[in-house]
């Protein structure tokens, strides 16, 4: 396992942020403030759960990260790299450095389990030799070697998120950003996936989770951001969820 | 290596994209098809006209009809005075005897028996010169003098039937151009449209590549490689339905201009050459259109 996430082999947050966000604004065509003056600094090696109803604004926040869209105003840095500077082309090694899963997975159904981490590398020119070194351990590190020539519709839903995060993982990024990784699960797989990203975070991964899930937040007692209309209307660590969205 | 890498992955997902969405693939190139067949019947029909006008060039480009009854000193005059003019190549002197067998002979060519009325009052042919010419351009030169001449009757010159040949090549190539213009906008439709719905049915494929931070080129090249795939089994099936058809349109063209039509032997690898550039162009400009949208959209 640390042999695939070598560089952050530390479990305590640092003070470098690795996400940054200044006076923050996103105003769609229509008018709609989805984001309005966010600041957050995330330093690297940091937890934290993302909270809020729906529209609250947490998807134009993971949008902004992976810069799948651009703010109106402010400033965003993700992974040392200021994203309003950065030219088209250098978005994909962005997207290296950021790993993502989803609540509906959205893995390829004709593709096996170790197929869909390999697409991973094999979409980003990565040679075969070491895309057949590294899904093995990939599958190993998610609990997935032995489902490795499975098809999804043969797995259950948490063995499909386990694939998704394996995917994610490929390019051994330094931010992995959990979209309701746990929204589709029963309450004893997503305690599973919980603590897949928490052992993920423990090798130095950096993990922003969106969620839902009261019960997880208040477990865990991480840092959370809640967003409210587009405004971050709470921004604590070790805090509880407080109210149900 | 990652640039090998680049090409193999994007010709394997090219491939497999041609046939996972078949129906639509074959469509798009049977419209290739049939624009790269008319594309060969206009590339062959004008480059016959083209032989026949160089033809008609290189033959009597004027007649001069003679006065009855010269003498034979003053036709052998007349024959030095033109071999001295500017531009003349040849000088061939026809009989009037001569004449009648030429225009027996092409009677019989077309089946047809030359009817001469009452054979007690022989119809007569005028005597000629038949004068080919080095320099096309001195056909006015050589015709004005002649017709000033007091040895000659009337001159005769292939301006008309230049003129009329260059008219039929005129409509033709316009008219082929048109139509070929329209059939291969037809195709780049096709072609565009068959690359989107290839897209479309890939969008949740494109979607984690591009979160996994695949780069513009690995989308974008396997499709539109799938659009030259589609040119490139049309210009090929196209490059052996016009082989298999050679042999029988040489004749064919023959028959319909009256003229020979014959063709360099490199006329092959031209013509397939061209179908070939025009077929990968076709198929790589529509495939281009349709995936810059798309990733224009989805940034």
């Amino acid at each position: 396992m640390t042999s695939l996430l070598r560089r952050r082999t530390r479990s305590e947050p640092t003070d470098a942020p690795v996400i940054s966000m200044a006076d923050v604004g996103m105003t769609y065509p229509n008018g709609k403030v989805a984001l309005a003056d966010v600041n957050v600094s995330i330093p690297s090696g940091d937890f934290v759960f993302l909270v809020g109803p729906s529209g609250a604004g947490k998807s134009t926040f993971i949008r902004l990260l992976i810069r799948e869209q651009l703010p109106t105003h402010g400033h965003v840095r993700v992974a040392g790299r200021d994203l309003l500077r950065m030219r088209r082309g250098q978005v994909p090694g962005l997207r290296r450095r950021i790993g993502i899963v989803f609540q509906d997975f959205r893995l390829l159904p004709n593709k096996t389990v170790a197929e869909n981490v390999a697409f991973a590398l094999d979409v980003t020119g990565v040679s075969g030799a070491t895309t057949r070194r590294r899904v093995p351990k990939l599958l190993s590190l998610v609990g997935l070697q032995d489902h490795a020539h499975h098809l999804p519709t043969q797995l259950s839903g948490g063995e499909q998120q386990r694939t998704a995060i394996a995917r994610a993982l490929v390019h051994d990024p330094a931010i992995l950003i959990a979209d309701e990784p746990t929204g589709n699960l029963d309450p004893v797989t997503s305690w599973e996936i919980i603590q897949l990203l928490i052992q993920i975070n423990q090798l130095g991964t950096t993990v922003l989770m969106a969620t839902h899930n009261q019960e997880v937040v208040n477990a865990m007692r991480r840092r959370v951001l809640a967003l409210e209309g587009g405004h971050l209307v709470r921004d604590e660590a070790a805090a509880a969820y407080e109210r149900e969205y | 290596m990652p640039f090998v890498r680049f090409i193999g992955f994007s010709v394997v997902r090219a491939w497999q994209g041609f046939w996972r969405n078949a129906m639509m693939s074959l469509a798009a190139t049977a419209t290739v098809i049939l624009m790269l067949v008319l594309l060969a019947a206009l590339f062959i029909v004008i480059s016959g006209l083209n032989a026949g006008l160089e033809f008609i060039e290189s033959k009597v480009a004027v007649t001069a009809r003679l006065e009855d009854n010269l003498t034979e000193q003053r036709v052998e005059r007349l024959i030095a005075e033109v071999e001295a003019m500017p531009g003349v190549a040849t000088v061939e002197y026809v009989s009037p005897e001569e004449a009648m067998d030429r225009l027996e002979a092409s009677y019989r060519e077309i089946g047809r028996e030359l009817d001469l009325g009452d054979p007690d009052s022989p119809i007569t042919l005028f005597a000629s010169l038949e004068i080919t010419l080095s320099d096309p351009d001195a056909s006015a030169d050589v015709s004005t003098a002649l017709s000033q001449h007091g040895a000659v009757e009337r001159v005769l010159t292939k301006q008309a039937e230049y003129d009329t040949l260059l008219g039929i090549i005129d409509v033709i190539r316009t008219v082929g151009i048109v139509g070929i213009g329209l059939v291969g906008l037809t195709v780049l439709f096709m072609i565009i449209n068959t690359i989107r719905i290839a897209v479309y049915s890939r969008a949740n494929e494109i979607e984690i590549m591009r979160l996994v931070g695949a780069s513009d080129s690995f989308i974008r090249w396997p499709f539109i490689l799938e659009g030259i795939l589609c040119g490139l089994i049309g210009a090929v099936i196209t490059i052996f339905l016009v082989a298999a058809v050679w042999d029988p349109i040489q004749p064919a063209m023959v028959q319909v201009f009256q003229m020979p039509t014959a063709v360099s032997t490199r006329f092959l690898t031209t013509l397939s050459l061209l179908l070939l550039a025009v077929g990968l162009g076709v198929g790589a400009i529509g495939a281009w259109i349709s995936v810059r949208s798309y990733l224009a959209a989805a940034r």
